[in-house]
C-alpha cells in the first residue's frame, strides 16, 4: 500500500468518526446535548484567605433546582467541579450542568451554552481530513498548495471573527466607561507554588479585588492582570470601572484596558493579513 | 454524637487476576508497538510504522470502551457525606503550596458503625492550622469504598453547622487505608516482563532483515553490507566502473549522501575522472568511467546537479501517473553531447519517465502508459 493508500485509510477512518459524530448530534444523543443545564444562584461568598491557593476559585455556596424532580440542591465549589469561579457576588447567577439524573455530578460553567451541540469531535475529525488532503496536494502538486490550504480557511476564520471581536471590544470599553468608577481594594493575594519536572519552582500570585457597585452589590474577584507588583499589592486602594450590566467585566485601569483591546484587534488584523498573504502567494506561485 | 465502635468491615480490593492480565496485555502492546516503530524505521517499512502507531491507539480505545460501563456505574453512585474526627495527622513532604498530609480519621457515618481510616490529602500550607488532632471535618466517600475518603474543604452551611456541634468518639483500629496493597509490585514486574517480551517478539519476527548474514555475493545490492543501519556501505571500484551499495536504513536521497558516494569512487585519483554513465537507485550507485585515453563523450561528475536530484525523483514518482511506484532509477549520460538526466519509475500502472537537463530543469515528461 503506497502512501496514497494510507491517506485514503486516514480519511476513511476519520470520515467514519465524523459521520458517527454528526449522526449522534442529529439524533440529539451526544453528551453535550443530553446534559441538564440550569442556572444556580450564589448564596454566599467566602472572602479568600491571604496566601492561600487560587486554583479552586472563590469559595461559594450555590443553590439550584433539578428540573426533573423539582428538588433544590445546595452545593459548593469543592474540588473538581468545572470552571473556576474567579468573580462572585451574592445573588449572582451561575451556569450548572450535569448528566441527566445525576445532579450530584454537577459542574459549574461560565458559559452555559458551551458544548451544547456536541459537534467538537466530528468537527475535529473533518479538520484532520482536510489537513491530510492539503498534505497530499502539497506533496503531489507542490508546496504552494500548502499556502492555499492554510491561507484560505485562516482568512475565512479571521474574517468571520474580526467583526464580532471589534464589536465586543467597543461594547466592553463603552460599558466600562458608562457606569462611573467605584473604590476598590486588594483584600488578599493568593499564592500558588508549583514544581516542574526539572525541579524548578514557580510561584504565581493572584490579587483578590473587592469592590461594591453603585447598586450595593459586593463583588469579589481575582485580578491576574493590570496590577503592578501583584505579590505586594495587598491593601492597595484601587479605582474600579465596571460594566453596570455585568460586574464580571471590570478594570482598575481604563486606559490600559483600552490599549489591551486595541492590541488584541491589531493582532487579529495581523493574523488575518497573514492568511490573506499566504493565500495570495500560493495562488501566484501556482499560476506562475 | 456518640459512636458505637465497630471493626473494619471491608478492606481495599487487591489486584485481581483480571487486573494482572490487563497489565500484562498493556505491557505487551506498549513493548511491541515501540519495537515496531523502531524496526519499521530501521527497515523503512511503512506498514510496521503504521502498525506501531495504530495498535496502541486501537488498544487504548478498546480499554476505554471496555471500562465505560464500570465508569458509568461508579459515576451514578452518589457519594456519602459524613463527619470524621482527626485522630492524628502528619505532613509527608511536598515542595509546593499544597502539601500531602496523612490523616488518621475516625469516620462516623449516619446510622452506621464508625471506623478508622488512613488517607492522604493535599492541604494548602495556609489552611494547615485548621486541621488539628481532635478536630471534626466533613468527608465524602463512595458507599462501596469506605476507605476512599476525601476531605470536603468547602462544606455547605448545613454540614459546617453539624461539624461545629458534633462530638465523635474515637473508633479502635486497625485503620482502613487508601493505599494500594504491596502486591502491586508483582503486577509491575509482570507488566515490565510483558513489555520486554513484546519488544523481543517483534525483533525476533524480523531478525532475518535486521541481523541477516553478511554475504554480499548472493544478495541484491540494496541489501549488501553490514546490517547495522545508518553507517554501512560497500564500495567496489575498478578501472572501468565503480559501485556503492548502502546498507539498510540509508538512502542516496539523504542530504549529501549521493555526493559523498560519488566522491568515494574518485578519491585518491590524481585528477577527476570523467563518467560515461551514472545510474542511481535508492541505495545503489553505479558509475561507468570513460576509458583512459578514449575520446568518448563523458562528463565531469562535479557537473551533476546534486541538490536537484531528490526533487526530480520525487517529481517523477508523484506526477507521472504511476500510483504507488515500486521502483525508480535515475540515469545521467552525455552521449548526445549535453548532460541529460532521465528518471524512470515503474509500478502497477506501468512505466513513466522524466527528462532533465544538466541544471536539473525538467525538459520532457513521458506519463504512464
Amino acid at each position: 500500500m503506497g502512501w496514497h493508500g494510507y491517506l485514503a485509510l486516514w480519511c476513511i477512518v476519520l470520515g467514519v468518526v465524523a459521520l458517527v459524530g454528526y449522526g449522534r448530534s442529529l439524533a440529539g444523543v451526544t453528551r453535550g446535548q443530553r446534559a441538564v443545564r440550569v442556572m444556580g444562584r450564589i448564596e454566599r461568598v467566602t472572602e479568600p484567605r491571604h496566601g492561600s491557593s487560587g486554583r479552586e476559585g472563590i469559595a461559594v455556596v450555590v443553590t439550584f433546582r433539578d428540573p426533573a424532580t423539582g428538588q433544590e440542591f445546595t452545593v459548593t465549589n469543592d474540588g473538581e467541579c468545572g470552571d473556576r469561579i474567579s468573580t462572585a457576588w451574592t445573588g449572582q447567577e451561575i451556569g450548572i450542568r450535569y448528566p441527566p439524573g445525576r445532579p450530584h455530578a454537577y459542574r459549574f460553567t461560565t458559559d452555559p451554552n458551551a458544548g451544547r451541540s456536541g459537534l467538537g469531535w466530528p468537527n475535529f475529525a473533518v479538520f484532520l481530513i482536510y489537513v491530510g488532503l492539503v498534505v497530499v496536494a502539497s506533496v503531489d502538486r507542490g508546496w504552494p498548495w500548502a499556502l492555499i490550504g492554510f491561507g484560505v480557511p485562516w482568512t475565512l476564520l479571521g474574517a468571520t471573527y474580526l467583526p464580532g471581536a471589534i464589536r465586543d471590544s467597543r461594547l466592553r470599553i463603552e460599558g466600562l466607561a458608562s457606569g462611573g468608577p467605584v473604590p476598590g481594594r486588594v483584600i488578599a493575594v493568593l499564592k500558588d507554588v508549583t514544581v516542574d519536572e526539572d525541579g524548578e519552582t514557580a510561584t504565581s500570585h493572584t490579587p483578590v479585588v473587592a469592590f461594591t457597585t453603585h447598586d450595593g452589590t459586593a463583588v469579589t474577584a481575582y485580578r491576574t492582570v493590570g496590577l503592578s507588583d501583584p505579590a505586594r499589592s495587598r491593601g492597595r486602594d484601587l479605582t474600579i470601572h465596571y460594566c453596570p450590566d455585568n460586574p464580571v467585566v471590570f478594570t482598575p485601569d481604563l486606559a490600559a484596558e483600552h490599549r489591551s483591546r486595541v492590541g488584541e484587534i491589531a493582532f487579529a488584523v495581523g493574523a488575518l493579513l497573514v492568511g490573506v498573504a499566504a493565500a495570495v502567494a500560493g495562488g501566484i506561485l501556482i499560476a506562475g | 454524637m456518640t459512636i458505637t465502635p465497630a471493626p473494619p468491615s471491608a478492606l481495599p480490593t487487591r489486584r485481581t487476576p483480571l487486573d494482572l492480565a490487563r497489565g500484562i496485555l498493556t505491557g505487551a502492546v506498549i513493548g511491541s508497538s515501540l519495537a515496531a516503530l523502531v524496526v519499521g524505521t530501521v527497515l523503512e517499512r511503512v506498514p510496521l510504522l503504521v502498525g506501531g502507531l495504530a495498535v496502541p491507539i486501537a488498544y487504548g480505545l478498546l480499554v476505554l470502551a471496555a471500562g465505560a460501563p464500570e465508569r458509568a456505574r461508579e459515576a451514578a453512585i452518589v457519594p456519602r457525606t459524613t463527619l470524621a474526627k482527626i485522630e492524628s495527622l502528619r505532613a509527608t513532604g511536598g515542595e509546593t503550596s499544597d502539601v500531602p498530609v496523612r490523616f488518621d480519621l475516625t469516620v462516623a457515618p449516619d446510622g452506621g458503625p464508625a471506623y478508622r481510616v488512613e488517607s492522604t490529602q493535599p492541604v494548602n500550607l495556609v489552611d494547615l492550622p485548621d486541621y488539628k488532632p481532635g478536630g471534626i471535618v466533613v468527608v465524602q466517600y463512595p458507599p462501596h469504598q469506605p476507605w476512599a475518603v476525601k476531605l470536603v474543604k468547602r462544606p455547605t452551611p448545613e454540614w459546617e453547622d453539624r461539624a461545629t456541634a458534633a462530638r465523635i468518639d474515637s473508633a479502635p483500629g486497625p485503620a482502613l487505608t487508601d493505599e494500594r496493597p504491596s502486591d502491586g509490585t508483582v503486577g509491575g514486574y509482570l507488566t515490565l516482563l510483558a513489555l520486554l517480551l513484546g519488544a523481543a517478539g517483534v525483533v525476533f519476527a524480523f531478525r532475518a532483515d535486521l541481523f541477516g548474514p553478511e554475504d554480499h555475493s548472493d544478495r541484491p545490492p540494496s541489501a549488501a553490507g553490514p546490517a547495522e543501519p545508518g553507517t554501512s556501505s560497500t564500495t567496489i571500484v575498478s578501472a572501468a566502473s565503480g559501485t556503492v551499495a548502502l546498507g539498510p536504513g540509508q538512502s542516496l536521497f539523504d542530504e549529501g549522501r549521493l555526493r559523498r558516494a560519488v566522491d568515494s569512487l574518485t578519491k585518491g585519483e590524481g585528477r577527476k575522472r570523467q563518467a560515461l554513465t551514472v545510474v542511481v537507485q535508492d541505495r545503489l550507485l553505479t558509475v561507468v568511467f570513460t576509458p583512459v585515453g578514449s575520446q568518448a563523450p563523458g562528463f565531469d561528475l562535479d557537473a551533476l546537479p546534486y541538490p536537484r536530484i531528490p526533487a526530480l525523483v520525487r517529481e517523477a514518482r508523484a506526477t507521472l501517473g504511476v500510483r504507488s511506484p515500486q521502483t525508480w532509477q535515475l540515469t545521467a549520460e552525455s552521449l548526445s553531447g549535453a548532460l541529460t538526466l532521465r528518471v524512470g519509475v515503474a509500478g502497477a500502472d506501468g512505466v513513466a519517465s522524466l527528462e532533465a537537463n544538466g541544471h536539473g530543469e525538467i525538459v520532457r515528461r513521458v506519463p504512464a502508459r
